[in-house]
Order: structure tokens, then C-alpha cells, then sequence
């Protein structure tokens, strides 16, 4: 089973993917901040992570960039989920190594079909 | 073979008795532009003592570029706490930086004498990014007006991700008297999932709470 990191400040943020993505079948953690999800990545490889950016502590951009400087697991794809929609974020999102930046809220079927296409998971 | 000549490292040290002798805010001003960010760092913390010091660290922290200096300023806005520095606190939700944003915001939750007089002006920001900060800022107020502020915002605000934003925080804080607000916001935003999905866990969790 695929394992998912979910990173958000928000509980219920991470409860709304946590459900979406358990129903189709893969396996959920979570983290609440860059720090944290940072301290779980580093332990263990995760398949995907997906990616709030403002976050407390270290958010999404600074936990990415951290992410990415690890050559072991910087294959990993990364979605970054925001409520900034601009060019200018986006940018940063992949700027910081976001293989996908998706703005919120998230439609269940958007998450899920993204999060299949990077795990290649597409039938 | 090349002469490689042995180069001492140039080190700027802040001897401790310098910094504890008396030191004018001209001074401590002209320490804030210091090439060395533990001078600047201590230039900071003394002019947290220094009521008229609100608008130089304003200043200083649109171009600051050491986290712990920055850091530090942002606090010793926090502390001062007067007009000028939480402007400055507030222009830094506009900033560009996300870090910088951030940072502005857990200092803000910390200071509500000084947020309070602004937050409705926050919340109704032309910008809904600076709106959500805002509702953000409200996560550790301690204040007795939150829940209507939030309220406030779900009934109002015609952007869906500050309404979903204030919505997280309602689902922790909310009581019965936000139910009427949520079950209409249901309503508004009927396309989204994720409002649907968080309207139904914020009543489950009042509705659990009040028995």
C-alpha cells in the first residue's frame, strides 16, 4: 500500500485529504508543520507528500527546499496545496520542488486523480 | 607552487561589556545597519527598551535578511506594541515572503491588546489573503470576541477560502451559538465539498460538546 504524508496546520484540512485518499486506498500520515513532516520524512520514505504552504514554524516552500536538499528521497513527488493562487506563488511552489501546485479547496476527485498520476497509479 | 598565505578569518566580536555600557538610540541605530547580525541582534534587544524605536525596526525589517535578527525584530515589535509597530507587524501579511508572514502572524497572536482596535479593518481587507492571515491571527487571541468575529466572517465574507479558514477555526472554538451561521454557509458554498465536509464536522463537534 502507498504511503501519503499530509502536511497542514489546519486539523481539518488534514482529516478532508486523510479521507479522500484512505477511500481509494492508500495508507495516511500526517504532519502539522514543516518541522514536523520534515522529522518524519528524514525516518521514514513516504510516496507522496502533499504540501500546505503557510504553515507555522517552517512552511510548505521552506520544508520542500529542506526536502529536496536530501538526495535519497527528493524522488518523491510533492503536491502543494494553497489558498494563494497567484503566478508568483505557483512559481515559488516549484521553484521550492513541487511537482504540482493545486489551490484550495481541493475537489476529492481532483486530489485523487493528481495524486494517481504522480504515483502512477493511472489504470 | 603558489604561496597560499595563512588569512585569519575576520571575525567581528561583540565583547559583553560593550553591549551593557550605555548605549543612545543614535548609537543603537547606527548598530541596527551593522554588518555583523549579532551586533544588529543586540542592537534589537536594546532598543525593545526604547519606546521611539517602533518605526527604525519597521524599517529595518523590510530588508533584514538574517532569520534571527528578523526574528527578534518582530518581537520587539511585539513587545513596543504601539501603532507604528503593529502596522509594521501588519504590512509584513502583505509581504511576498511566506516566512516573513508567518512570523508576523505568531507574533500578532500573541499581542491582542494591539490587534483587537484592527481586526475588524483586517478582516474586511480588500485582499482575501490578507483576510485569512487575518482570521489566522485569531487562533490563539485569547479574546471574547472571536466566535463572533468568525461568525462574522462565514456569513459575510464572499471569498471561499477565508470563509473555509475561518470555518477550521470554528470547528475548535464554535459553540451553538455558531450553528444557525454554519448551517447557512452549507448552503452558499453547496458546490464545495470541503466547506460541506467541514460544516458537518464543526456541528458534530458542537453538537458533542454541548451535551
Amino acid at each position: 500500500m502507498k504511503h501519503i504524508l499530509v502536511i497542514d496546520d489546519a486539523a481539518t484540512v488534514r482529516l478532508y485529504h486523510r479521507n479522500i485518499l484512505e477511500t481509494a486506498g492508500y495508507s495516511v500520515s500526517e504532519a502539522i508543520n514543516g518541522i514536523e513532516a520534515l522529522e518524519k520524512a528524514l525516518v521514514k520514505s513516504y510516496d507522496l507528500y502533499v504540501v500546505d504552504v503557510n504553515m507555522p514554524k517552517l512552511d510548505g516552500y521552506g520544508f520542500l527546499k529542506e526536502f529536496r536538499r536530501h538526495e535519497d528521497i527528493t524522488q518523491a513527488p510533492a503536491i502543494m496545496v494553497s489558498t494563494e493562487a497567484g503566478t508568483h506563488d505557483k512559481a515559488l511552489g516549484y521553484a521550492a520542488g513541487a511537482n504540482l501546485y493545486l489551490t484550495k479547496p481541493i475537489k476529492p476527485n481532483e486530489l485523487l486523480s493528481y495524486t494517481r498520476l504522480l504515483l502512477g497509479d493511472v489504470a | 607552487m603558489a604561496i597560499v598565505k595563512n588569512q585569519t578569518p575576520h571575525i567581528q566580536c561583540v565583547n559583553h561589556d560593550e553591549r551593557i555600557a550605555e548605549r543612545d538610540f543614535e548609537g543603537l541605530v547606527e548598530e541596527l545597519n551593522s554588518d555583523n547580525p549579532t551586533e544588529r541582534r543586540w542592537a534589537v534587544r536594546d532598543l525593545t527598551k526604547m519606546p521611539e524605536a517602533s518605526s527604525t525596526l519597521v524599517a529595518r525589517l523590510k530588508f533584514e535578511d538574517d532569520a534571527s535578527v528578523r526574528a527578534a525584530i518582530l518581537n520587539a515589535l511585539a513587545h513596543l506594541g504601539d501603532n507604528v509597530a503593529i502596522a509594521g507587524l501588519v504590512s509584513c501579511l502583505r509581504s511576498e515572503d511566506a516566512a516573513l508572514r508567518n512570523e508576523a502572524i505568531e507574533v500578532l497572536k500573541e499581542a491582542p491588546e494591539g490587534v483587537e482596535p484592527i481586526i475588524n479593518n483586517l478582516l474586511n481587507d480588500a485582499d482575501s489573503d490578507v483576510r485569512i492571515f487575518a482570521v489566522n491571527i485569531l487562533e490563539s487571541l485569547r479574546h471574547n470576541n472571536v466566535e463572533q468575529w468568525l461568525i462574522n466572517v462565514i456569513e459575510k465574507d464572499p471569498h471561499v477560502n477565508v470563509c473555509a479558514t475561518a470555518l477550521d477555526l470554528l470547528s475548535e472554538v464554535g459553540t451553538e451559538h455558531s450553528i444557525p451561521a454554519l448551517k447557512q454557509l452549507k448552503i452558499r458554498f453547496v458546490s464545495e465539498p470541503y466547506i460541506g465536509f467541514s460544516v458537518d464536522l464543526a456541528l458534530k463537534r458542537i453538537e458533542e460538546g454541548s451535551h
